[in-house]
């Protein structure tokens, strides 16, 4: 069975400004040392899938380093690879105008590979799959379509495309954000929600994205127009993505906003994680850098010491407090200074006597000595990027006086 | 009048399908290649194309694309000597897929068909 991964990379990631600054939303680093590319990456090559597109669009050049940096093990004697395929103007003149678009316009890729079934995937999602469960599925069910879906609350439905599904999960209708929402059958507060991740038989899906492309009212989105054109037309399925054992939902994350990626973060560091990063079975693969261990020192002062934090090779903290953080590679963090439930991404110098709460510091930063940031709403608010709930941004870069 | 562009680099070619269609009352213009053809719809605006595939400059299936993501509405017929590109997805756009012949019957059917679909017959 030959099958193709095709991987949507061009999110913007709006809401996570400033951190998609100067990058695509997968190409934003999380946890430490990895980027949120790298899971969908690593969930595709631990599942045996060995031959991966993944389409850019908009500020692509950090991901394309990434890329070449980390997935460069890929053995193209051995038919694998990691194909970064850049917005070409091939066929049209504009940018993607949606999801759809971004698959049609490079349909010379599908006639290339002509892969038995293509597998759409978002390179925007935190999760942990075996994806030759869901192809298994899609085979058993005789789709032409199966959609990985995730059972949720039934109060979060206004968030997610819904899905209404039979007894054997056939999709029977979709329900794109809707109030009053289908719910699983035999699960009245639970939904069926879209993952975004789509199995289609090759061709079939440029039977439909070769239609879609003339429909001059279309959005050429999968999931605002696609996948609900074909419900009625062919076999559609749903995925639901459940732990085997417990059958309760599996972890999956939208880090769509500056809340959800720290909430994300901070669950990461806690006694006991919902995504573990130590499992040994199901590696997450990224570039590493050679680099010393990290280290940290004691400068005798009161309180010194590190809690229920990550902390990255390189990495020098030299009697300094830190707390519920997740500190990155080469960062240094001198004496006296306090860190508390903060993300600092790599190549951070944190000087001394600096107090810093629920702040992510992006790369390359240089904090002066006895700065103050995550106390004082008002005084954050004035000088930085703050989230709803006060979380503080400071951006790639920044310079202090 | 329905309105029909030819797009091939056989002159002989364009020659018989524009004297034979003329002959049915179509008005013809002829364009030598894909990016000729474009360049056409600028200032003719056809009810149909029938569009050759292997040509220099920009081939037929190439052209078929550029075409549909400006003129999602203008049926087009790839009309090749081989058959073997049916099968390519970049050729599924098409409205219909005709191989070449001497006799230019099935493709004549074919136009009429995809006219009348259209409700643009003459």
């Amino acid at each position: 069975m030959n099958i193709l991964a095709v991987i949507l990379a061009g999110g913007k990631g709006e809401r996570l400004y400033p951190l998609t600054r100067d990058r695509a939303k997968p190409g934003v680093p999380f946890a430490a040392n990895y980027r949120i590319i790298d899971f969908t990456l690593s969930n595709c090559a631990n599942s045996g899938l060995r031959k991966i597109v993944l389409l850019t669009q908009y500020k692509s050049f950090s991901l394309d380093r990434h890329i070449q940096r980390g997935w460069s093990f890929f053995s193209h004697q051995m038919g694998e690879y990691v194909q970064i395929v850049p917005a070409q103007q091939r066929v049209s003149e504009d940018w993607y105008q949606g999801t759809a678009d971004a698959v049609y316009q490079n349909i010379y890729i599908l006639e290339q590979e002509r892969p038995d079934l293509t597998l759409i995937l978002s390179g925007d999602h935190v999760y942990r799959m075996d994806y030759r469960s869901l192809t298994a599925f899609h085979l058993k069910s005789g789709a032409d379509l199966t959609i990985g879906a995730i059972p949720m609350p039934k109060e979060t439905s206004t968030q997610f495309g819904v899905m209404v599904v039979d007894k054997d999960f056939r999709v029977i209708g979709f329900q794109e954000k809707p109030k009053d929402p289908a719910t699983i059958p035999g699960s009245p507060d639970q939904i069926l929600a879209s993952m975004g991740i789509y199995v289609f038989n090759t061709k079939k899906l440029v039977m439909r994205l070769t239609q879609d492309a003339k429909l001059s009212e279309s959005s050429h989105d999968f999931g605002k127009n696609v996948v609900p054109s074909m419900i009625e037309r062919d076999r559609v399925f749903a995925f639901p993505f459940v732990d085997e054992k417990t059958k309760r939902a599996s972890y999956w994350r939208d880090v769509g906003t500056i809340e959800a990626y720290w909430d994300a973060h901070m669950n990461l560091i806690s006694n006991n994680p919902e995504f573990s990063l130590f499992d040994r079975s199901w590696p997450i693969y990224t570039y590493e850098p050679p680099l010393a261990p990290a280290h940290i020192i004691s400068a005798g002062i009161p309180g010194e010491g590190i809690r229920n934090s990550i902390v990255s090779g390189g990495t020098q903290i030299v009697g300094a407090r830190v707390d519920d953080s997740v500190i990155g590679r080469n960062v240094r963090i001198l004496e006296g200074s306090e860190i508390s439930q903060c993300i600092i991404m790599d190549d951070v110098q944190i000087n001394r006597n600096v107090r810093l709460k629920r702040t992510i510091i992006d790369k390359r930063v240089v904090i002066p000595e006895s700065m103050v940031v995550g106390h004082n709403s008002a005084n954050d608010a004035a000088h930085f990027d703050t989230s709803p709930t006060g979380i503080v941004v400071i951006p790639k870069l920044m310079r202090f006086e | 009048m329905a309105r029909i562009l030819i797009v091939d680099d056989d002159e002989n070619i364009s020659a018989l399908y524009e004297e034979d269609l003329r002959e049915e009352n179509y008005e013809v213009a002829v364009a030598s290649n894909g990016k000729e053809s474009i360049e056409m719809l600028k200032t003719f605006m056809p009810d149909i194309i029938i569009m050759d595939i292997r040509m220099p400059e920009m081939d037929g299936i190439e052209a078929l694309g550029k075409i549909i993501a400006m003129h999602k509405n203008i049926p087009i017929i790839l009309n090749s000597a081989y058959s073997s590109y049916k099968d390519d997805f970049r050729s599924w756009g098409a409205d219909a897929y005709v191989v070449k012949s001497s006799d230019t019957g099935v493709l004549k059917e074919k136009i009429k068909e995809i006219l009348g679909r259209a409700g643009r017959e003459k």
